[in-house]
C-alpha cells in the first residue's frame, strides 16, 4: 500500500502558502519545511518492557527560513492556528528581529549569501509500505519480541539478558515556498537485539545484531534470524583476548566496512565543512586518495534504506553522487546554503535533527561499490592479520584525516587461514588515505546497514545508513 | 492542553499516569570565523503521557507513553489516550508504584533573560585573543530558557524553570602551510564568560601544541594522565555502575558495602548526586519522574554506598529514596596535582572521542594531541589511541585534591590510570 501523506499537513498546507507570503513582504526568501511523523518504539528485555508511541524520530512542527540583506535567519514552532496567519507572521517578525538587536548591539558581522533558488516544482511521493507502524498490531509486536527475548536467553550461552527493540516511523514532510510545493511520506523501520554476558574474568561482553529498511514493520519478523548469530557472536566474545597493538593486514566486513565509509570520507567531504575551511578534502578534489578499488557513493537514491527520502529538508530533490571513483575524489556533499556559498549545486544533502534543529550538510546512504573478489580469496591472501566485525563507533577527523573506528571483535587470521582466536574490542586507527591508500581487494557482494544514528561532532543526531563489500586492506590496530 | 489531559487521564481507568509539559524559548547563533552564518529563534513545546495499567492478578505494571503536540485536536488525545491504555496493558514489568513523596520546592522558576545569557556568549567568543596562526574557526550559541511542569496521580506536582547553554567551539592552528583544528563543547547554565574565555585561550595553545607534535611512539603500556572534560567519563562509570537499572540488570555487580574494586593501591573513590552546583544546567530539585534529589553518596572510600536510578529499578532492589543522578561531585584524592604529575606518564588532552565503556570497563580513545613526560623531558604526540579496562585501571587510579568543574561533575583535576595500552603511530 502506499504510505498516506498527512492529513494534518494537508489541513495547514492553505494556511503556510498565506505564512510564505505574508513573510514575502518583508523578506527576499521564505521557506517553510512542516513535518508531522508518528510512530513506535517497543523495547523488550526480560527486566524491563516498554512501549512508546514516539521515537528520536517522531514529530509534529515547522520551521519557516527567511532571508533579508545576505543573512539566513529561522524561526522553529509547534503551536500554529491555521487562522491566525498574520498573528504568527508577526511573532516571527518579534523574534528574529529581538535577535538581530542582540547582533547589533554585538557589532557581529553577516556572512552574506545569496537568494536562493526558487524554481517552480510540484512532487507528491508516497512510497510503499506493507504496513504503517500508526496501524500496527501493537499486541503481536510485543508478544513477536517477547519470543525472541525468551529464545535468545535460551540460545545464547551465559546471556544475563536479551533486549529486543523496535522502531518504526512513518515520515511526513511538506516543503513549501512562493514556487515550489513538494510532499513526501515513506516509513523507515529498523529492530536489534542485544546481549551481554560475563567471561571467566567478570567483565561484561555485549554485542548486538539488527535490520533495517524503508519498510513497514513487516520487516521487524527478519530479527529472529539475527538471534542465532548473536549467540556466536556472544560465544566469541566471552574468550576473546586483548590484541597487540600494531599494524596488521585486515578484512573488514560489511557492516565495519560501511563505519569506515562513513568516518573516513562520509564526514570528510560534508561541504558545509569546506566553507569553513573545516575538511582537507576541499584540497584533494580531483586527486588520489585510495587504491583503483575504492568507489563510493553517497545519496538518498543509493539504496531503500532508513534515509531514503525523496528530498531533503531544504527542499532540494534526492541525489546519488560519485564522491570517489577509482580512488580519485570527485565530489563532496552539499546542503543548499553551502552550496550558494561555494558556487555550486547542492546534492539533496541538507539534513536537520527534526524541525527545530538547524540544517547542515549531512549523510544518507554512504557506501563503497563492490569488486570482483571473494571472501575466500581474501582471507586466503593474509598472511598475517584480522578479519574484523562487528561496529561499536567511529569518530571523524576532517582537518587531519585522522579515523578512530571502535570494533566489536577481530578474527585472526594466519597464512591464509582464520585460526579461531579472537581479540575485542579493537580499535582502528589512522591516516585516511593511507587506509584507503592500502585497498587491494574487494568482495563481489555487499550490503547497507542503517541501525543507528550520526551525530555532527556530539549532537545533531540523524538517521544514515552505510555499507559496502568486504574490503582488504592495512590499518593500525590497539 | 495540560489541563484538558489531566482531565481526561482521570475518567480512564489506568492504575497510575504521569505527565510532563516542557516548554522551551531557544535562541541559536552560528557563526563562521567571527561572522554569523545563522540566526535562529525556536519556540517549542510538548506533553509527554505515561499511562500505567496494572494486570489483573496484580503482579504486574505496564506503561506506555507518547508526547502530546500541542496542536492535536481534542479527538486525536482522546484517541492517543485510549491507544495508551490498551498498550500498557500488553507489558508486563513486575509491580511498582509512581513517586508519592511531596516536592518540598514545588515551584523553582527563576527568570531566565536568553538574550542576557546570548549576548554574553557572542561578547565572550569575539572577544577571544586570536593570532596570526591560532584563531577560531566557528562557533554554535544555544541558550535555553526550560520549563518543566511535572505532575502524577499521586498528586506529586512541581513546575521548574532554568537556563541551558551550550556552545560549540571550533579553533584552528596553522604552520607553513598545515593546519589542524581542535574541538570543544561547553555546557553551563548561563555563560560563565571569563571561564569561556580561559579556556578556548587553552585549547588554543593546545592547537599550536599539535603543529609540533611528532607521532606517538610504541610505547606498549603508559600511565595515562587526564586533565579535561574527558576525565568525566572515568567518573560516569563509576556512577553507572551504582545506578539501580544496572545493578538489577546484572551489568554492574557491586554489592553495598563491599569495595568496587580488591587490592587497590591508589586512591579510593568518594562519588556523590547533588541537587545543586554552582550554575550546572542540571540543577534541578526533582528528576524527570518526579523523585526529589536528594544529596546521597554513591561511592564511599571505594566502598559501595548507595545505589540510585529510576524509580522502577530503585523499587525493585528494595530502595526508599532514590532518584535519578543530575550533577556529580567527586571528592579529591590524597596527592596534590603537582606530586601526581611527578614521573613519567602521557598526557592526554585531545582525543578524537574517549570512551570508557560502563558496561564492560573498556577505554578506548585516538590520540589527536599529547605531551608526553619521560625523564623530565616533554615530547608533544600525535596518533595512535589508547586503550585499557576501567576493571583494572580503577586498582592503581590516583587523582589530585585539586578538583575542577564540568558543568554537571565536580571532578579531580588530574586524573592518573596506570598501565593503558599505547598503541603508537610510528
Amino acid at each position: 500500500m502506499k504510505a498516506p501523506f498527512s492529513e494534518y499537513l494537508q489541513s495547514i498546507a492553505p494556511a503556510l502558502k498565506e505564512l510564505v507570503a505574508e513573510l514575502g513582504r518583508d523578506y527576499e526568501y521564505v521557506s517553510v519545511l512542516s513535518t508531522d511523523s508518528v510512530g513506535f518504539r517497543i523495547s523488550i528485555s526480560q527486566r524491563a518492557k516498554s512501549v512508546s508511541n514516539q521515537s528520536v524520530t517522531t514529530e509534529r512542527g515547522t520551521v519557516v527560513r527567511v532571508c533579508r540583506d545576505g543573512r539566513y535567519s529561522e524561526a522553529a514552532f509547534n503551536e500554529f492556528d491555521p487562522k491566525d496567519v498574520a498573528g504568527k507572521a508577526a511573532e516571527i517578525r518579534r523574534a528574529l528581529d529581538a535577535q538581530t538587536e542582540i547582533l547589533k548591539a554585538c557589532a557581529s558581522e553577516v556572512y552574506e549569501t545569496g537568494k536562493l533558488a526558487d524554481e517552480p516544482l510540484v512532487l507528491f511521493v508516497e512510497k510503499e509500505a506493507d504496513e504503517l507502524p500508526e496501524r500496527s498490531d501493537a499486541e503481536a509486536l510485543v508478544r513477536v519480541l517477547t519470543e525472541m527475548s525468551d529464545r535468545g536467553m535460551e540460545t545464547i550461552p551465559g546471556a544475563l539478558d536479551v533486549m529486543v527493540s523496535a522502531t518504526s516511523t512513518h515520515v511526513s514532510k511538506m516543503f513549501l515556498t512562493a514556487n515550489r510545493d513538494l510532499r513526501q511520506s515513506y516509513v523507515f523501520t529498523e529492530a536489534s537485539a542485544a546481549s551481554y554476558a560475563p567471561n571467566a574474568e567478570g567483565d561484561i561482553k555485549f554485542a548486538a545484531e539488527g535490520v533495517s529498511g524503508c519498510a513497514g514493520p513487516e520487516i521487524i519478523s527478519g530479527l529472529d534470524a539475527k538471534i542465532d548469530e548473536l549467540a556466536e557472536v556472544i560465544s566469541d566474545l566471552v574468550r576473546a583476548e586483548e590484541i597487540v597493538p600494531g599494524e596488521y593486514e585486515i578484512i573488514t566486513e560489511p557492516g565495519v566496512t560501511g563505519l569506515i565509509a562513513h568516518e573516513a570520507f562520509g564526514h570528510g567531504v560534508e561541504m558545509d565543512m569546506f566553507v569553513k575551511g573545516r575538511a582537507l578534502g576541499a584540497d584533494y578534489l580531483g586527486k588520489r586518495v585510495g587504491s583503483e578499488h575504492v568507489t563510493m557513493h553517497e545519496g538518498a537514491l543509493c539504496d531503500e534504506s532508513v534515509t531514503a527520502y525523496a528530498f531533503d529538508d531544504e527542499g532540494t530533490l534526492a541525489g546519488d553522487v560519485i564522491e570517489i571513483d577509482r580512488g580519485i575524489l570527485r565530489t563532496g556533499i552539499c546542503d543548499a546554503l553551502a552550496a550558494l556559498r561555494l558556487g555550486c549545486e547542492p546534492t539533496g544533502n541538507g539534513k536537520r535533527e527534526n524541525f527545530a534543529h538547524k540544517a547542515y550538510t549531512r549523510m544518507t546512504n554512504t557506501v563503497f561499490d563492490s569488486g570482483e573478489d571473494t571472501v575466500e580469496d581474501m582471507i586466503a591472501s593474509v598472511k598475517y592479520g584480522y578479519l574484523l566485525k562487528g561496529l561499536d563507533s567511529g569518530m571523524e577527523d576532517p582537518k587531519h584525516w585522522g579515523i578512530q573506528c571502535i570494533i566489536n571483535r577481530g578474527y585472526e587470521i594466519v597464512d591464509g587461514k582464520l585460526t579461531g582466536k579472537v581479540v575485542a574490542p579493537v580499535i582502528m586507527t589512522g591516516y585516511v588515505p593511507d587506509v584507503l591508500g592500502s585497498v587491494t581487494m574487494a568482495s563481489r557482494d555487499r550490503r547497507v546497514d542503517g541501525n543507528g544514528f550520526c551525530g555532527k561532532g556530539y549532537k545533531e543526531w540523524v538517521k544514515v545508513a552505510d555499507g559496502g563489500p568486504y574490503l582488504k586492506m592495512k590499518a593500525r590496530l590497539g | 492542553m495540560f489541563e484538558m489531559i489531566r482531565e481526561k487521564l482521570q475518567g480512564l481507568g489506568a492504575e497510575a499516569w504521569e505527565m510532563t509539559e516542557t516548554a522551551q524559548n531557544r535562541w541559536e547563533f552560528y557563526y563562521i570565523g567571527h561572522r554569523l552564518d545563522q540566526n535562529r529563534a525556536v519556540k517549542v513545546t510538548g506533553t509527554e503521557v505515561k499511562v500505567y495499567v496494572k494486570s489483573e492478578d496484580g503482579q504486574f505494571l505496564g506503561n506506555a507513553a507518547q508526547t502530546i503536540s500541542p496542536t492535536a485536536t481534542e479527538a486525536e488525545v482522546d484517541e492517543i489516550l485510549k491507544k495508551l491504555v490498551f498498550q500498557a496493558g500488553l507489558v508486563k514489568n513486575p509491580y511498582y508504584t509512581l513517586t508519592d513523596v511531596p516536592v518540598t520546592v514545588a515551584r523553582k522558576t527563576d527568570p531566565v533573560d536568553v538574550a542576557a545569557i546570548a549576548r554574553d556568549c557572542i561578547e565572550a567568543l569575539a572577544g577571544v585573543p586570536e593570532t596570526e596562526t591560532q584563531r577560531i574557526n566557528s562557533y554554535e550559541i544555544f541558550v535555553s530558557e526550560i520549563c518543566r511542569h511535572t505532575l502524577n496521580s499521586n498528586g506529586v506536582e512541581y513546575v521548574c524553570t532554568y537556563p541551558s547553554t551550550e556552545l560549540e567551539v571550533v579553533v584552528n592552528a596553522k604552520k607553513e602551510g598545515h593546519e589542524i583544528e581542535l574541538h570543544r563543547i561547553y555546557h553551563s547554565g548561563t555563560c560563565d564568560r571569563e571561564r569561556l574565555a580561559k579556556d578556548v585561550a587553552r585549547v588554543m595553545e593546545f592547537g599550536a601544541d599539535r603543529l609540533e607534535a611528532v607521532p606517538t611512539p610504541k610505547l606498549g603500556k603508559a600511565d595515562v594522565l587526564f586533565s579535561t572534560w574527558d576525565a568525566c567519563r572515568i567518573y560516569e562509570y563509576f556512577a553507572d555502575k551504582m545506578h539501580a537499572d544496572y545493578v538489577a540488570r546484572k551489568i554492574s555487580d557491586w554489592e553495598i558495602g563491599k569495595p568496587v574494586a580488591e587490592d587497590v593501591k591508589g586512591d579510593r573513590v568518594t562519588v556523590r548526586v547533588l541537587p545543586e552546583l554552582p550554575n550546572s544546567s542540571m540543577n534541578m530539585p526533582v528528576d524527570r519522574e518526579g523523585s526529589v534529589v536528594y544529596e546521597r553518596e554513591l561511592i564511599r572510600d571505594g566502598v559501595a554506598a548507595a545505589y540510585c536510578g529510576s524509580r522502577q529499578f530503585s523499587q525493585y532492589l528494595g530502595l526508599e529514596k532514590s532518584s535519578m543522578v543530575t550533577n556529580l561531585e567527586v571528592e579529591g584524592g590524597t596527592l596534590s596535582e603537582e606530586e601526581i604529575r611527578r614521573g613519567d606518564y602521557l598526557e592526554v588532552v585531545e582525543f578524537s572521542d574517549f570512551q570508557v565503556d560502563s558496561m564492560s570497563g573498556d577505554i578506548a580513545g585516538e590520540i589527536r594531541l599529547g605531551y608526553l613526560h619521560r625523564g623530565g623531558e616533554v615530547t608533544v604526540v600525535t596518533g595512535g589511541s589508547v586503550s585499557g579496562s576501567m576493571n583494572e585501571a580503577v586498582k592503581q587510579m590516583r587523582f589530585s585534591k585539586e578538583r575542577e568543574q564540568y558543568d554537571d561533575r565536580l571532578i579531580p583535576k588530574v586524573t592518573l590510570l596506570a598501565g593503558l595500552r599505547i598503541t603508537g603511530a610510528e
